[in-house]
C-alpha cells in the first residue's frame, strides 16, 4: 500500500532544497551544542549535589555553573527555533502529520521546557539568596529536560516512517498516539543524553579556566572534574554509538557503511572523538575544536539517516522552488551584522577593565 | 483534509492557540515596550545622577528577565507549536512565504537574547554608557522582531496583493501592516507602564514610589492615547466583511468588540485617576488589578482580530479548516471523503451513515467546533430538524456569513446531517410535522432518533 502522505502546500519553495538542507543542519549543530550543555550541565549539577554534597568545591562550582545555565537555556530554546523552521519548511508534510498523531504529547513540550527553565532559575536565584541550591530542583529539571528529549525523539523518528502513518492514525484518536518505542529510539535518546553530558563536562572544564585568577585551587579542580566527566561520558558513547547504530534498521545502516563518503565521514568523526578524548588533559583548546568537529560531522550523518530513511517515499527534491533570493541574502547580511552586535558586546563583557569603580 | 485532525477535547484548537496566544501577547510587547521603559528610565537616573531610581531600574531588570526571557520566548515557541497541530496548513503556508522573514524575526531574537542577559548581567560590570548602549541594542533588535512578526500576522487577515502576486514583497507589506504596527507599538509603550506600575508600587521608600509610580502612569497613558487613533486606521484597512462582523454581524464578536474599547477606557481612566493623579495612594493591588484589565483588553481584542478573519485563516485564500479557495471546485466534485486523507471511509456508508457524517464534521467542522466544548456543535443545532440542519448546511456561507460554505457531494452533506441530528435527542412526545417543501417522501420527520435518509 502507498503511504498516506500530505500534499506539499501549493507555494514554492523559497530557496532550493540543498540550501535549505544545508541551513537546518548547520542550525541544528549550533542548537545541539546548546542543548548539550544545557541538559548534560543539569545532570552533572544535580550528581554533584547529590554526591558532592558537603564538599566546598563542589558547592562553589554548581553556583558558578547554575549562574551560567540561564543563557544557556535561553540560547538552547532559540537556537532550536531556526533547525525547526527549516524542518517544517522541507519535511513539513512528514512533521506536522507526526506532530499531530501526538499533539497532547507534542504541546507538553511547551510546558515541560517553561517549567524546567523556571526551575533553572530557582536553583540559580536560590544560591544568589542563601548560598546553596536543593539538588531535587535539579533533579526534577533534568527528568523534565530528559523527558523534552524523549518526546523528540518519538516524534522526529515517527515522521520518518510515513509508511506507518495509516495504522497509527487508525490505531488511536488523533493526539494521544505516541507511538512505539522502539530500541532505535531508546538507542537515540540514550545517545543524545550520553553526548550531552560528556560535551557538558567540557563546558565544565573550559568555563572553570576564566577562574585561574581569583580562584586557581577551584580552576584546576573544575577542569579535573569536567574532564573526567568529558572522558566518561565519550567512553561510554562509543559503546552506546555502536547500539545506535546497530539499532538501525538494516536498510539505513547499509546506506550508510556501504556508501564511502558516508563512511569517510563515520571514520572521521570517530578519529576527532578519540583525538578529543585523548587530548582532554593535555589541551582543552584541541579536545574542543576536534569534538567540534564530531559534533559537526554526526549532524551531517543524522540528515544522512533521515533522507536514507525517507527515499522510497519523500524525496525534498520534487518540490518546486522560487527561490526568494533578495530576502535571502536580507538574512544573510542581517545575520552577520547581529553576530557581530552579539560580538562586540561579548567583547565590552569579558574585556579586563570591564568593572564599574 | 490534508493532515490529521486533532480535537483538543473541550477546548477546541481555537481555544487552545488563543489561551497560549494572549498570554504571550501580553508578555511580547512588553517585551519590547519594557526595553524601551528600561533604557530610558537609567538614563533618566544617570542624569537627575539619583542612586535610588537607579536602584529601582536594576530591580525592574531582574523582574523583566524572569518574566520576558523565559516566559514571553517560552510562550511564543508555544503558538508556533499550537499552530502547527491546529492548523498545520495554514502553517505551513506561512511558513514557504515567510521563511526568510521568520529566519530575520531568528536573528533578530538571537541578538535581544544576548544583549537582555548581558544588560543584566552587566550592571556591576559595564560603564553606564556601554551599558546604556547594550540596552538600546536590546530595544532595537525587540522591536525590529515585532516590526518581523507584525506583517506576518496582519498578512493573514489582509493578505493584498499577495493573492494575484505572491511574492515576499507583496505578502510582506500588506494593507493591514503599518497601522498594525503602531497599534502595537502603542501596546508596548502601554504595557511597560502597566508593568512599571506592578514593581513600582512595591517600592519601600515613598518619595521615590510616587515619582516612579507617577513616571510609569504617564508610558500607560502615552500608550493609550495612541490605541484608539491607530486602530481605527487599521480597522478602515479590514475587508468590509471583516468590519461588518465586528459591528453587528455577529453577536458575539459585536460584544467582544465593545468590551474591547471599554476596556481600553476603563484602563485610561484608572491610570488617570489612580496612579496620575495619585500617585501616593496607589498600591500592589491597584497596580495588580490595572494588570488584570490591561490582560483582559489584550484578550478581547486579540479574540476579536482572529473572529473577524472567519470565515478565512487567510483572508480570501484558505479557510479557518485548512481549505484552499482555488480547491473548492475539486473538492465539490470529488468529495470531501475521496479529497481527506485521515477519514476511515473515502465513501458515504449507508450502512454507517451517522459514522461517516462524524467523519465528514472532522475533516470540515473540528478546527473551530468542538462537539461539547468550546463552540460546541451540538448547542449550535439544539432543537434543530433534520430539515432545517439540511437546509443551514446546503447554504451555510450565504446564512452565517462567518463560517466556510459545505464543501462535498450531496450524499455526504446529508451524513453530516444525519450525525448533526443525533447529537441532541428529543423527548418521545415531540414530533415535528413534515415540511412540504423539504421532507419530500418523509411521512413523519422525528428529531434525535438518527433518522438517517431524507
Amino acid at each position: 500500500m502507498n503511504p498516506v502522505i500530505p500534499a506539499p502546500v501549493p507555494v514554492p519553495l523559497p530557496a532550493p532544497p540543498w540550501l535549505l538542507e544545508f541551513l537546518l543542519v548547520f542550525t541544528f549543530i549550533l542548537h545541539i551544542l546548546a542543548m548539550n550543555f544545557l541538559l548534560g550541565g543539569v545532570i552533572v549539577v544535580t550528581v554533584s549535589g547529590f554526591l558532592g554534597r558537603r564538599d566546598s568545591r563542589h558547592r562553589e562550582l554548581r553556583r558558578r555553573v547554575s549562574r551560567a545555565l540561564p543563557p544557556v537555556t535561553a540560547f538552547t530554546i532559540t537556537l532550536g527555533v531556526a533547525p525547526l523552521l527549516f524542518l517544517q519548511l522541507v519535511y513539513g508534510q512528514l512533521y506536522y502529520t507526526s506532530s499531530d498523531f501526538m499533539a497532547w504529547y507534542w504541546l507538553a513540550v511547551v510546558l515541560l521546557v517553561l517549567v524546567g527553565y523556571y526551575c533553572i532559575y530557582y536553583y540559580q536565584l536560590q544560591y544568589e539568596e542563601i548560598g546553596t541550591g536543593p539538588p531535587w530542583v535539579m533533579l526534577a529539571t533534568a527528568i523534565l529536560l530528559v523527558l523534552v528529549a524523549f518526546l523528540f525523539v518519538q516524534n522526529i523518528t515517527s515522521m520518518l516512517h510515513p509508511q506507518d502513518f495509516y495504522r497509527l492514525f487508525l490505531s488511536g484518536q488523533v493526539g494521544t498516539i505516541l507511538g512505539s518505542v522502539t530500541s532505535v529510539n531508546i538507542a537515540r535518546l540514550a545517545h543524545f543524553v550520553v553526548a550531552a553530558v560528556a560535551l557538558a563536562g567540557l563546558g565544565i572544564a573550559l568555563l572553570s579556566q576564566r577562574w585561574r585568577v581569583d580562584s586557581p585551587d577551584l580552576a584546576a579542580w573544575g577542569r579535573r572534574y569536567g574532564v573526567t566527566w568529558f572522558m566518561g561520558g565519550t567512553l561510554v558513547q562509543f559503546l552506546v554509538g555502536l547500539w545506535f547504530l546497530f539499532s538501525l534498521p538494516v536498510e539505513v545502516r547499509q546506506s550508510l557503511i556501504g556508501e564511502k563518503l558516508a563512511v569517510g565521514l563515520l571514520a572521521s568523526g570517530l578519529f576527532l572523538a578519540l583525538l578529543a578524548l585523548v587530548t582532554a588533559p593535555s589541551s582543552l583548546a584541541v579536545s574542543s575544536v576536534a569534538i567540534l568537529g564530531t559534533v559537526s560531522v554526526m549532524a551531517v550523518l543524522r540528515h544522512w539517516v533521515r533522507l536514507a530513511y525517507l527515499r522510497p517515499y519523500f524525496d525534498p527534491r520534487s518540490l518546486p522552488v522560487r527561490g526568494q533570493w533578495a530576502v535571502f541574502f536580507l538574512f544573510v547580511a542581517l545575520l552577520l551584522a547581529g553576530l557581530a552586535t552579539v560580538g562586540w558586546m561579548l567583547f565590552v563583557f569579558y574585556r579586563p577593565s570591564a568593572r564599574r569603580a | 483534509m490534508n493532515y490529521p485532525i486533532w480535537e483538543p477535547l473541550v477546548f477546541g484548537g481555537g481555544l487552545v492557540i488563543g489561551i497560549i496566544a494572549i498570554l504571550h501577547v501580553f508578555v511580547s510587547h512588553f517585551a519590547v515596550g519594557g526595553g524601551l521603559f528600561l533604557t530610558l528610565t537609567e538614563r533618566k537616573a544617570y542624569r537627575e545622577n539619583s542612586p535610588a531610581l537607579l536602584e529601582y531600574v536594576k530591580s525592574h531588570s531582574k523582574f523583566f528577565v524572569l518574566v520576558v526571557l523565559v516566559f514571553g520566548a517560552v510562550s511564543g515557541v508555544g503558538i508556533w507549536w499550537s499552530i502547527s497541530l491546529v492548523n498545520p496548513e495554514a502553517t505551513a503556508t506561512l511558513i514557504h512565504v515567510f521563511v526568510w522573514g521568520w529566519a530575520i524575526e531568528w536573528v533578530f531574537f538571537i541578538v535581544e537574547i544576548a544583549a537582555a542577559f548581558i544588560y543584566y548581567y552587566g550592571w556591576d560590570r559595564l560603564d553606564p554608557k556601554t551599558h546604556l548602549r547594550v540596552g538600546w541594542i536590546y530595544f532595537g533588535a525587540a522591536w525590529a522582531s515585532l516590526l518581523v512578526i507584525n506583517g506576518i500576522l496582519t498578512f493573514m487577515l489582509t493578505p493584498g496583493r499577495w493573492i494575484e502576486t505572491p511574492t515576499f514583497a507583496a505578502a510582506y507589506f500588506n494593507p493591514g501592516m503599518v497601522p498594525s504596527l503602531v497599534v502595537r507599538t502603542a501596546v508596548c509603550i502601554a504595557l511597560a507602564g502597566v508593568y512599571a506600575l506592578l514593581t513600582s508600587a512595591s517600592i519601600p521608600e515613598p518619595a521615590l514610589r510616587s515619582a516612579v509610580v507617577g513616571y510609569a502612569a504617564k508610558w500607560l497613558l502615552a500608550g493609550t492615547v495612541i490605541i484608539p487613533f491607530a486602530g481605527i486606521w487599521y480597522i478602515s484597512t479590514l475587508p468590509a466583511s471583516a468590519r461588518e462582523i465586528s459591528m453587528g454581524g455577529a453577536p458575539a464578536v459585536t460584544i467582544f468588540a465593545g468590551l474591547s474599547i471599554f476596556f481600553s477606557a476603563l484602563v485610561m481612566a484608572f491610570a488617570y485617576f489612580g496612579p496620575h493623579r495619585r500617585p501616593r495612594q496607589f498600591n500592589a493591588v491597584f497596580a495588580f488589578l490595572l494588570a488584570v484589565l490591561a490582560l483582559s483588553t489584550t484578550a478581547v481584542t486579540e479574540w476579536v482580530r482572529e473572529a473577524v478573519r472567519k470565515p478565512y485563516i487567510i483572508y480570501g485564500y484558505m479557510y479557518s479548516n485548512g481549505m484552499r479557495v482555488a480547491d473548492l471546485g475539486s473538492i465539490q466534485a470529488a468529495g470531501t471523503l475521496k479529497s481527506a486523507r485521515w477519514v476511515r471511509r473515502h465513501e458515504v456508508d449507508p450502512k454507517a451513515l451517522e459514522r461517516t457524517g462524524e467523519e465528514i464534521y472532522r475533516v470540515q467542522c473540528a478546527s473551530c467546533h468542538t462537539v461539547d466544548g468550546y463552540n460546541s456543535i451540538r448547542f449550535a443545532v439544539k432543537g434543530w430538524s433534520w430539515s432545517m440542519i439540511d437546509y443551514q448546511l446546503a447554504h451555510l456561507s450565504s446564512l452565517k456569513g462567518y463560517m466556510p460554505g459545505f464543501v462535498g457531494t450531496e450524499a455526504e452533506r446529508q451524513a453530516l446531517g444525519a450525525w448533526l441530528v443525533t447529537l441532541n435527542p428529543l423527548p418521545a412526545d415531540i414530533t415535528i410535522q413534515p415540511e412540504a417543501s423539504a421532507a419530500g417522501s418523509q411521512a413523519t420527520e422525528t428529531m434525535g432518533k438518527g433518522v438517517s435518509q431524507p
